[in-house]
């Protein structure tokens, strides 16, 4: 692009959009000496253009700003009316409905000033003081009133008048002109009254301004709800609820929200605000900005948008394209040959939220703009929504609102009796934990311990064996795993094994070992019973009983009572005859009071698994696992006093019973005693850390002594921590 | 007796006796309020078996509640769950959280149902 085209307009110079000019540098020219006659012209339409005195009037004279498109002030700067009704026309060709509604309703309902008579030319200039230009004015206005003829706003320059002076005008002159014009009515009369008032840049939101706040405080309550409805998480819960419920049945469907939403912002608010505070920065700040820049500034943006459009880095990079784009944003003006900088944009926009958001707050703001376009009538409106729609959305907040929400919410808020919810969900997790190993095991499958220091042992079954009868339980289970890893089929080894873990509190692990057992040697005795005890631990009845009558059954001596077609259906009675029956063949055969008793344990008839495992003492008083059998029946028939001194015999005997020990606390703690429960709980643990249900016991026992600060080291599974803290 | 036989029961059974003792009856007087708790098998509200643990009288009754007026709360379990939270395997609260108990009515009746009401069954 040459500069030679922008000088003559080649077609490279075409500004989109532009029909005013195809020769943007000319335009520019033009704007900035003015020798265009069209421009001249139209500056010369304008009012007082010069920089000394443009009042609102000045801005009302819309033709010439029009032809200034894109400028980001030329908008504001039309008179409110004339613009608001224009920025919503174009509305209302889209939406026939809903704002061109909202239109109409502000063109009927709010008192603006009429338009017409401040388009029309103006006959008096007023001059000098303001003292006398404002008396000037006033009798001119008289004068009018004496021909009958309606009166012409004039231009008047700005005259500094207070608040309190417009005030005083105000109420002087309507009240002057109803005595003036008492034959006319009183359409004429407010015509009268406006026409003076806006060319004294006195209006309804100025006079409005100066009333209390405090009127409006219904308003402003709308409009902190309208707030609290936008920001409901600054609420609690429970508050929020009712006030959803409340703000639902307000509100009605969307189209209610809209209405409400356009009547807080969108029409009346904003607009009008936007358009008075611009008419105001006009009258303000923008003063000492005449015609001409703007004008120019207007080309100029042209003309940098042309530019900044051509390919060539040359002119890109050019000094003269940025100092164009400087003068289209405002940055520089030309003053008189003098190219000063102007107002930064970024200045503006501190005066624009200085002028909007800072003091007097957006509520009052709001409240009174309220007033000038009828607060009763927008109240009303609201009301009368309200009423009308209450659509299906409104249901499920009705339904919601009945559900008990608040007492959940107090309820969760209390907690978890004794617990902390960080506790809680630290327990979830171990549990879930737990759980699903447990799962793992509830499959029968053995599980073996990661790190086994008897694997590569010579002689790992005589090592598990002395182990057991040394009654170090848990290193006795290490080695038996070695062993059986060694030679999976040895039935020995894994009944050794499964006897280990039932003494050892772990009946999942005891149950997967004996199967194990029970499959290399299906008929063991010892296999089967201790299967059908687990089993019942487990309280698992259907299978306790099958391996039980499987004990029947492949016993040489009672074999034979057992009939075989039994096995698909067995019911407990049934099981309970043969044993008594078996029982009574040979009295003196332990093993068969102790099956019957566990027997009894399965059908819950204590008292008689009590008499068995009595009379199996008799015959075998040194079976520790017989006492602990004692022990337990006892203690669930809460006979657990009784209990506590079968255990104790359990233990004498074996001091390092592990379900012995536990079964202890358990007694203590169905009793209520739980602080005593809790150091057989530990050192049930210390000899088995790996007993779970202890772990879980001891946490409950924990809870109901309120000692949650030890929950962490039951967590932790600190067990150092805990036997300093609960020595036996 | 039937093989069928939920886990529960035994719990239930146990709970009954445990009732009549001192601890229990602290229990009644801690708590106060009577729960129904449903167990199902193996799917929940499928072949329910319905208990009622009075803990206004102190006692564990099988079948619906006929002491005149509302439960409390009303619980609904697997078996296995059941069993689980009974014995502490389980936090009411977690069960709650992944579906495994259901709960009808006052939420304030249910944050007091609590492992600690129910006695622990001892191992042979």
């Amino acid at each position: 692009m040459a500069m030679r085209d922008l000088v003559n307009g080649g077609a490279a110079c075409a500004v989109p959009g532009s029909s005013s000019s195809s020769n943007p540098l000319g335009a520019l020219t033009n704007a900035l000496l003015g020798s265009s006659s069209k421009t001249q012209e139209r500056l010369k339409e304008i009012p007082n253009a010069s920089r000394s005195g443009p009042g609102p009037q000045f801005y009302s004279e819309d033709q010439q700003l029009r032809s200034l498109p894109g400028s980001e002030l030329d908008q504001p700067i039309l008179q409110p009316g004339a613009q608001g009704s224009e920025f919503f026309r174009g509305f209302r060709s889209v939406d026939q409905n809903g704002l061109g509604a909202a239109w109409d309703e502000v063109q009927h309902g709010g008192p603006m000033p009429p338009l017409g008579p401040m388009y029309e030319p103006v006959q008096p200039t007023f001059e000098g003081p303001p003292q006398r230009v404002l008396s000037n004015f006033l009798h001119s206005f008289v004068e009018s009133s004496r021909g009958g003829i309606p009166f012409r706003p004039a231009p008047v320059p700005v005259l500094g008048l207070s608040q309190s002076d417009k005030q005083c005008i105000r109420d002087r002159s309507s009240i002057m002109a109803r005595h003036f014009f008492a034959d006319r009515g009183e359409e004429f009369i407010n015509n009268q009254v406006n026409a003076l008032l806006s060319s004294l840049d006195i209006d309804d939101g100025i006079q409005a301004r100066g009333h209390i706040p405090g009127r409006f405080r219904e308003l402003d309550e709308y409009w902190n709800e309208s707030q609290a409805v936008m920001k409901p998480g600054l609420h609690p819960a429970d508050s929020w609820a009712a006030e959803f419920n409340q703000r639902g049945m307000d509100h009605g469907g969307p189209d209610a929200w809209v209405q409400s939403f356009e009547q807080q912002h969108g029409v009346n608010g904003w607009a009008t605000e936007f358009e008075q505070g611009q008419s105001q920065l006009m009258s303000n700040q923008m003063r000492s900005m005449d015609m001409q820049n703007l004008a120019a500034m207007e080309q100029t943006r042209k003309l940098a948008h042309t530019l900044s459009q051509d390919g060539n880095p040359k002119f890109q990079n050019s000094r003269f394209l940025q100092f164009v784009s400087k003068m289209s944003r405002g940055e520089l003006i030309i003053d008189e040959n003098e190219v000063k900088p102007g107002p930064v944009p970024g200045e503006w926009a501190t005066e624009y939220e200085q002028q909007y958001l800072g003091p007097p707050s957006w509520a009052d703001q709001f409240a009174n703009e309220k007033l000038s376009r009828g607060p009763e009538q927008w109240a009303d409106e609201f009301a009368s929504g309200r009423g009308q729609q209450e659509s299906a959305d409104d249901q499920w907040v009705n339904e919601f609102s009945k559900l008990h929400v608040n007492d959940w919410v107090d309820e969760f808020a209390e907690g978890p009796v004794g617990e902390s919810s960080a506790d809680a969900w630290a327990n979830a997790y171990d549990e879930f934990l737990t759980e699903r190993s447990a799962e793992k095991q509830t499959s029968g499958v053995y599980v073996f311990s990661d790190m086994n220091p008897y694997v590569g042992h010579p002689e790992p079954m005589k090592e598990g064996q002395e182990l057991f009868r040394k009654g170090l339980l848990s290193e006795a289970a290490l080695a038996l795993e070695a062993e059986v890893m060694k030679n999976p089929e040895n039935a020995e080894g894994w009944r050794l094994l499964g006897v280990t873990h039932a003494e050892n509190d772990d009946d999942q692990q005891a149950i997967a070992a004996m199967m194990r057992a029970q499959e290399a040697d299906p008929s063991n005795l010892e296999v089967l019973l201790a299967l059908g005890v687990s089993h019942t631990n487990e309280l698992e009845q259907a299978t306790a009983l099958k391996y039980l009558y499987g004990w029947l059954r492949n016993h040489p001596k009672y074999g034979a009572i057992a009939p075989p077609e039994l096995a698909d259906s067995l019911y407990h009675a049934d099981i309970a005859r043969l044993f008594t029956e078996a029982s009574q063949m040979n009295p003196e055969d332990a093993d068969v009071h102790i099956v019957l008793g566990v027997l009894y344990n399965l059908s819950r008839e204590f008292d008689r698994a009590i008499t068995s495992f009595q009379t199996a003492l008799k015959l075998k008083p040194n079976d520790y696992s017989l006492w602990n059998k004692l022990g337990a029946t006892q203690a669930n028939s809460v006979q657990s006093a009784d209990a506590i001194s079968a255990y104790q015999q359990a233990l004498d005997l074996k001091p390092n019973y592990v379900r012995a020990w536990a079964n202890m606390g358990i007694s203590y703690a169905n009793q209520g005693m739980y602080k005593e429960s809790i150091p057989y709980y530990v050192r049930a643990l210390a000899m088995n850390p790996k007993a779970d249900n202890a772990w879980q016991y001891l946490r409950l026992s924990l809870s109901c002594v309120s000692r949650q600060d030890l929950l962490e080291a039951c967590e932790s599974r600190n067990l150092d921590l805990l036997q300093k803290e609960f020595p036996l | 007796m039937a093989t069928t036989q939920l886990k529960s029961d035994a719990i239930m059974d146990l709970m009954k006796e445990h009732l009549s003792t001192d601890a229990g009856k602290e229990v009644t007087e801690k708590i106060g309020l009577v729960y129904q708790i449903n167990i199902a098998p193996k799917k929940l509200g499928f072949e329910e078996v319905t208990y009622i643990v009075d803990l206004k009288k102190g006692q564990v009754t099988k079948g619906k509640y006929e002491g005149g007026g509302k439960v409390d709360a009303t619980f609904s379990f697997k078996d296995d769950d059941f069993v689980k939270v009974a014995t502490g395997k389980m936090n009411p609260q977690i069960a709650f959280i992944r579906g495994a108990m259901k709960i009808k009515g006052s939420l304030s009746a249910a944050q007091k149902f609590t492992p600690d009401i129910f006695p622990k069954p001892s191992k042979l």
